[in-house]
């Protein structure tokens, strides 16, 4: 078994909490003082063990949102080195951002999940996570360059060149999502590429999958598959990691993790930036804190489902109200509409109504592209639009 | 964990100087603790020998609680406080002083000669005062004076206060050699470089609250740990 940071992976349980415990009474103290909006929250809040974590309020994805884009940073600006962007709360934009010491500390937790998925310093890692605007990228190359493995910096996007790259450079571990390795399968299938001529030993997906899917992976690209699980807007990757034993420990010198209504709850000990108090993550989730033979002490986190509607399109996250964003900005403004989500694309369902109807037929099909191209514009998803009879009833719940 | 407090409280009369701060130091670290004039790092240290009643915590050393015990005791638990500006008896000669040192240690005679073998220049000066030492001998005397105990855990309160910088590095290099050689330090300060050099972990404290903890190389690049030293009026570091 393989450690990035063994000292603090295995940290006995007593010193991990009174860590956890020294860490969550500095975050209150710097929020109080950083942060309005958590001060206001907050007021005169202590807490003098971890038990008492619950009398604090919650940070909720709205907050983020209504607090978009700079209202959670607690350093001044110019401290900050780098902003991310990611998808909140009914598809309203975030700013994630990073001081330095936030994109070191990232490295090293992206790095404790490479080298427990078998990264090494002998490695050649290629990182193809498509163009889904999943900021995990800059963790995973900063994780890997800590190892000191050597990272393909560009992502060929397209899969001919991925499958070339993968045939050139000989990358023997490859980072992408569950999406990108089935399609990759797929072609080398159609190629009629062995894939034991590539020579890949691990598959790190970006996101939990379900079992048939990664055995589908592990046989098709013919190497072990391991799954991040991780929250865009906390730590994605570097929550935690998956084991040896296929458990995902939370690394909990970083992030103190609870359960509240079935939702996971989590707290950032060491973020600069922008740290987080009992963030809601809209993410179903169970923890175990059961003895796990790989010897972490981390909680281990058996995440479920999304809570809040969000579907992943080709791996961008997509919310209903987006869908209809979209559509207000063209002469279908309004119109009820169904969708259906594939892997790929989405396919948006219309009555033909009077005021969209031409009876030529250039009028219908210019809609259409018009509608489509809104779609790959604005939210980067591949989308399809079919009219229907109005006389087609549509489900009530999809109807905006 | 070698030394542990959690949610320690104390100050001087009605006035509460440490707010509930909770700190651990484990086996083999060197931990600085960081903070400007009043932040409560000495208050602290006192309330962790006993010098000073903690209101509220608790303290364990090697896993024995201690708080609330007399400070005379914290020898018994192998924690020796070296106090800021040295302390040493300024009337005795340097051998006398480093035999109070060792008063509760039965080979004390054995001891004298391994702290003599660390520091040949207290050898040198064995039956001079104590007083007509410069400083940075009073600082090796009175580092020498806390090894008389063979603590496992020494705490030092600004061991480089009102010192030259040749001798701050002097002190500080053997600050590092103790460490290696097993000993654990609390090491208290002002001087934020120095110290985030040798340290291994390190605190931050500000008006009685501790409001940063990390690995000694990253605290280097916080902006806050500039802040919490200059305060808020620091208009180029906070806005």
């Amino acid at each position: 078994m393989s450690f990035f940071d063994r000292r603090n992976e295995m940290m006995p349980r007593a010193q991990l909490e009174q860590l956890q415990l020294e860490r969550l009474q500095a975050l209150l103290v710097r929020l109080k003082r950083n942060v309005r909006r958590c001060r206001e929250k907050l007021g005169e809040a202590r807490v003098q063990s971890l038990d008492e974590l619950e009398r604090l309020p919650f940070t909720t994805p709205e907050d983020l949102a209504q607090c978009f884009p700079y209202g959670m940073f607690a350093f001044p600006l110019r401290e900050i080195i780098r902003l991310h962007t990611a998808v909140g709360a009914e598809g309203k934009p975030l700013v994630i951002g990073h001081t330095r010491n936030d994109l070191l500390e990232w490295g090293r937790l992206a790095g404790r999940q490479l080298v427990a998925g078998g990264v090494t310093a002998n490695d050649v890692v290629q990182i193809g996570l498509g163009p889904s605007n999943y900021p995990g990228l800059s963790g995973y190359v900063l994780g890997a360059e800590l190892i000191e493995a050597s990272v393909i910096a560009e992502d060929p996007l397209h899969l001919d060149y991925q499958l070339a790259t993968l045939q050139s450079y000989r990358p023997t571990i490859l980072i992408t999502t569950p999406t990108n390795a089935i399609e990759l399968t797929r072609l080398l299938e159609q190629r009629r590429v062995d894939p034991q001529s590539l020579h890949l030993r691990t598959v790190l997906l970006s996101r939990q999958t379900d079992t048939e899917t990664r055995d589908l992976i592990a046989a098709g690209l013919f190497a072990a598959v391991k799954c991040n699980f991780g929250v865009r807007e906390v730590s994605d990757p570097g929550l935690c990691v998956e084991c040896e034993s296929g458990r995902f420990h939370v690394n909990e010198d970083h992030f103190l993790v609870e359960v509240q209504d079935g939702e996971l709850v989590v707290t950032t000990l060491c973020r600069e930036a922008m740290p987080m108090l009992r963030y809601r993550t809209r993410v179903a989730c169970e923890i175990s804190r059961e003895k796990c033979p790989c010897g972490r002490t981390g909680a281990v986190i058996h995440p479920g489902p999304r809570l809040d509607g969000r579907r992943l399109v080709n791996e961008t996250p997509l919310y209903e109200r987006q869908v209809a964003e979209v559509l207000a900005q063209t002469e279908a403004a309004g119109h009820p509409f169904q969708i259906e989500v594939s892997d790929r694309h989405i396919v948006v369902r219309m009555d033909m109504c009077e005021d969209l109807f031409s009876d030529t037929i250039w009028v219908v099909e210019r809609l259409t592209h018009v509608i489509e191209s809104e779609f790959l514009a604005r939210l980067g998803i591949e989308a399809r639009v079919v009219f229907t009879s109005p006389r087609q009833k549509h489900k009530p719940e999809t109807v905006a | 964990m070698l030394l542990q407090v959690k949610n320690l409280r104390c100050g001087y009369g009605s006035l509460e100087v440490v707010h509930g701060i909770s700190l651990h130091v484990c086996a083999g670290e060197i931990v600085g603790l960081l903070g400007a004039n009043g932040a409560g790092k000495t208050s602290l240290l006192k309330s962790v020998v006993g010098l000073l009643q903690p209101w509220q915590g608790e303290i364990h050393v090697d896993g024995r609680p201690t708080r609330g015990q007399a400070a005379w005791r914290s020898i018994s638990h192998s924690m020796v406080l070296v106090p800021e500006g040295k302390m040493i008896f300024a009337d005795l000669t340097v051998r006398e002083n480093l035999l109070i040192g060792g008063y509760r240690n039965p080979d004390r005679a054995m001891q004298i000669e391994i702290v003599f073998d660390r520091f040949p220049l207290l050898r040198e000066r064995a039956s001079q005062l104590g007083g007509t030492l410069s400083g940075g001998e009073q600082q090796m005397l009175a580092l020498g004076r806390a090894l008389m105990a063979r603590p496992k855990i020494l705490l030092l309160d600004e061991p480089s206060l009102g010192l030259a910088p040749l001798m701050v590095k002097e002190v500080f290099t053997e600050i590092v050699r103790m460490r290696d050689q097993g000993l654990t330090v609390l090491l208290v300060e002002q001087n934020v470089t120095a110290t985030l050099q040798v340290a291994d972990r390190a605190y931050v404290m500000e008006t009685g609250d501790i409001i940063l903890e990390g690995n000694a190389a990253d605290l280097m690049h916080n902006p806050e740990v500039k802040r919490a030293y200059l305060g808020k009026g620091a208009k180029e570091i906070w806005e």
